[in-house]
């Protein structure tokens, strides 16, 4: 009967599938996702011995989702390295510094860690704000020029810079999202770099706030 | 895989039109980044293109084969997780014996491999 020719032909057709290894593997495993963006990964060494310029370090660059959990499954997290290191992902081209042209009239969304916070909220933070980013998913992401994660005795930070202080409506949609993505209740705040530049950044003001 | 939130935004009442394209062999995938089998998959979204991925998707692709292989690049040792895991991209024991076992004989084909 017809209804029982089709049983057996499906039941064939799932036998193959299980014989054949490159069917059971979802489609999304076979290829890399590309991002929009190519983004470099800078490490921030903390040798005495070096200036601040020399310590910095463009490890690699990555342009695939893949690429990035590549990087990601084999370096350690930001609560695994040593205080004074950085870790930064910045748009291929722009340095992680203030100088840097596409810096110089930026800002950044700062968050600060509490100490008890480097085991509960870091690593889990930085990987948010990373995906958030290579994601392109806040929707003025042409400001965002990248994020950087201090890990430092008193506080640890993670900064995540904006191009253009003066757009307040990009800068503020960037905070919210954040904000909203990473789970933070009390306020974060927006910082000049022209103004961290001069002040100890704890004495910096803050231009925006949300 | 769902749409973009920017997608989403622009098209709140239309349904997304998807497509299955099942792959059974690398011969079937496409030869550039920029395609995905059976077409492009990213389409234009409003103010210009764009290629956006939520969070929950890319951490799907976390456990990806793919994503799990060693990065090309050689990284500091201070900073690798395990080092004695990750594997070296280039074995040089390996590469010796090959070498010593490659006859230049003119008559084989320069490109057959046993398999």
């Amino acid at each position: 009967m017809a209804g029982n020719n089709t049983e057996e032909v499906e039941g064939s057709a799932t036998t193959e599938t299980k014989t054949n290894s490159n069917a059971e593997v979802p489609p999304e495993f076979l290829i890399k996702h590309p991002l929009q963006n190519t983004w470099s990964l800078w490490f921030y060494d903390n040798d005495r011995n070096k200036t601040w310029e020399e310590n910095l370090i463009e490890l690699t660059t990555f342009d695939t989702v893949e690429d990035f959990w590549r990087l990601y499954h084999h370096i350690k997290l930001p609560s695994e390295l040593r205080q004074g290191h950085d870790y930064a992902v910045f748009k291929q081209g722009i340095r992680p510094m203030w100088e840097d042209d596409a810096n110089k009239m930026g800002g950044r969304w700062l968050i600060s860690l509490e100490k008890k916070q480097r085991n509960s909220d870091l690593d889990r933070f930085w990987l948010d704000v990373v995906l958030l980013l290579i994601g392109e998913n806040f929707e003025h992401s042409d400001e965002i020029c990248g994020a950087v994660v201090n890990v430092r005795a008193k506080l640890d930070k993670i900064g995540i810079w904006t191009a253009d202080t003066s757009k307040q409506h990009a800068n503020i949609e960037i905070g919210r999202k954040l904000k909203e993505q990473l789970g933070i209740h009390g306020k974060i705040g927006f910082q000049v770099h022209r103004d961290t530049m001069v002040k100890h950044s704890s004495a910096t003001k803050n231009l925006y706030t949300v | 895989m769902s749409a973009s939130p920017v997608a989403r935004q622009a098209t709140h009442s239309q349904a997304i039109p998807s497509r299955r394209v099942l792959i059974t062999d690398p011969a079937q995938m496409p030869d550039v980044y920029s395609s995905t089998p059976g077409g492009t998959l990213y389409s234009t979204t409003p103010g210009g293109t764009r290629i956006v991925y939520e969070r929950s998707f890319m951490m799907s692709l976390r456990q990806s084969p793919i994503s799990q292989t060693p990065p090309k690049c050689s990284l500091p040792a201070a900073l690798l997780k395990n080092p004695g895991s990750v594997p070296h991209s280039s074995s040089p024991v390996q590469k010796n014996n090959r070498s010593n076992s490659i006859s230049f004989d003119e008559s084989q084909e320069t490109f057959s491999m046993d398999l």
